[in-house]
């Protein structure tokens, strides 16, 4: 699984007054954590106001390059003007979040995404918002599709967020979001599928059992990465336990190796 | 009309529905029957503050709710169907650039079932719809969704078209959403900030009884 680490977000409140007051220990602090538990992208909300964020956003990527040179850094803006501001600060190519088809992001996210080549996360929603039928998200992204293959992306460089909502405002949602995960993987098998996982569990109890049972559903649907807080250990367990009952572990060796360097299963007692 | 509050409460579905029919068939004055449907809600309601009831208890409340005025529909006109009735009139809806509904549609709910009148927006609204249905539809409250720290600046562009039209003396303002606060409520200048629908219909039921 390809983890994108979610914590560097300024709509977290601890990370908006580093942002604010330049606490450059804490935001590399944040950035090495998540990179040291697997997560080989990092994405990079500001969350400031529009004016603040190119700014903003270049600082950031700055630090956390300097900290974790060996991660990717996922920018995540709708502001064009932000993105911009950390593609051209960012010593490696990073990846774009996100692309949808709403009229904005295509004008502004998509030729970014194309002249500097980089990776894309794309959303299957357009100005009409959220279509409640995996027929209407699979339309939504074909058409994406069409574009970023126009604009020269190949389709590995995309990452495809079917979109996850709460399982407590609509029983139906789960299999919404895993019916469209199947339906892209066949009509698209070289993109990659990602989600916000926790978003399944919004509203109930035992959040972190229910992103559980969620994400080995979505790893037989196809999915094969994920925005998560990369520091849950249970989670990270239960990823590569999935991948490897189904088969997608060689001989094993994933889960196993992750055994003995103690990332999984029991903590070893020091 | 005990039982009934307590199957309400409970989420027993089909109790809730069997009991309501009882009473109706009694010739229980449906007026009555509402109130012990608010009454049951009021204990859903502080069950979900206290972590004992979460969203989905929520939602099938409502949803018991529903069923029961669609059986006392055609026995209720002229008494809940007239506006004069309700509590007060609550607009609601979410600020431009802002997509999320799931808080919103819960206020919008259970501020309906908590007696007021409700007009939502709906998402992604911008400042002039809001003060155009503000004029039109002459509120008690205005209610402000958002979880993006980004709307923030749509919520401020709200309050200040309702100063623009002079309204703003007239309306309580409340934002709610998984990320305001204190600061942001002074930013906004609302008069409160909540960030679940049970805590904004507590706020929304007290100023309508001052």
């Amino acid at each position: 699984m390809i983890v994108i680490g979610e914590k560097i977000n300024g709509t977290r409140k601890p990370v908006a007054k580093a942002i604010q007051e330049r606490d450059a220990a804490f935001i590399r602090d944040l950035a090495r954590r998540q990179f040291e538990n697997g997560a080989s992208y990092l994405d990079i909300n500001a969350g400031t106001l529009p004016k603040r964020e190119p700014e903003d956003m270049a600082w950031l990527v700055e630090h956390i390059q300097e900290s974790v040179p060996d991660a990717i850094l996922c920018l995540d803006s709708a502001n064009p003007v932000a993105l911009k501001a950390g593609i051209e600060k960012a010593a490696k190519t990073p990846m774009l979040n996100s692309l949808s088809g709403e009229k904005f992001r295509i004008d502004g996210v998509l030729p970014l995404a194309c002249e500097f080549k980089t990776e894309l996360i794309i959303l299957a929603l357009d100005d009409k918002g959220i279509p409640r039928t995996s027929e209407g998200r699979l339309a939504i992204v074909r058409n994406l599709i069409e574009m970023t293959r126009a604009g020269g992306l190949p389709d590995e460089k995309l990452f495809v967020d079917p979109l996850v909502m709460a399982i407590s405002t609509g029983t139906g949602n789960g299999n919404i979001s895993l019916e469209t995960c199947r339906m892209i993987h066949e009509e698209f098998p070289r993109v990659h599928l990602t989600c916000g996982l926790s978003n399944i569990s919004f509203g109930m109890p035992l959040r972190s059992v229910l992103n559980q049972a969620f994400i080995v559903l979505t790893i037989q649907a196809g999915m094969d990465s994920v925005i998560v807080n990369p520091e849950e250990r249970e989670l990270r367990a239960i990823m590569m336990a999935a991948e490897t009952v189904l088969g997608m572990d060689r001989h094993c060796m994933n889960f196993n190796r992750a055994f003995r360097a103690g990332k999984i299963g029991p903590k070893a007692t020091a | 009309m005990k039982d009934l509050v307590n199957a309400v409460a409970e989420m027993m579905e089909d109790d809730a529905k069997n009991l309501t029919q009882k009473y109706l068939d009694q010739g229980a004055p449906p007026m009555e029957i509402f109130e012990a449907y608010k009454e049951a809600l009021a204990i859903v309601g502080k069950r979900f503050e206290e972590g004992i009831y979460f969203v989905p208890e929520l939602i099938l409340a409502g949803e018991m709710m529903k069923t029961a005025s669609e059986m006392m529909k055609d026995l209720m006109v002229g008494e809940k169907a007239s506006d004069s009735n309700r509590l007060g009139k609550f607009l609601l809806g979410t600020g431009e650039g802002d997509i999320h509904d799931i808080g919103k549609d819960m206020v919008a709910m259970l501020m309906d079932m908590n007696g007021f009148e409700v007009r939502d927006l709906g998402v992604d609204v911008p400042a002039q719809r809001f003060s155009d249905a503000a004029k039109e539809f002459q509120p008690d409250i205005v209610g402000l969704s958002g979880l993006l720290t980004l709307s923030f600046e749509s919520m401020k562009q709200v309050v200040d078209a309702l100063k623009e039209i002079g309204m703003r003396d007239k309306v309580k303002v409340i934002i709610g959403g998984g990320q305001v606060d204190e600061h942001a409520c002074k930013y906004v200048e609302a008069d409160a900030w909540v960030t679940d629908a049970v805590a904004g219909v507590k706020y929304a039921v007290n100023w309508m009884e001052k």
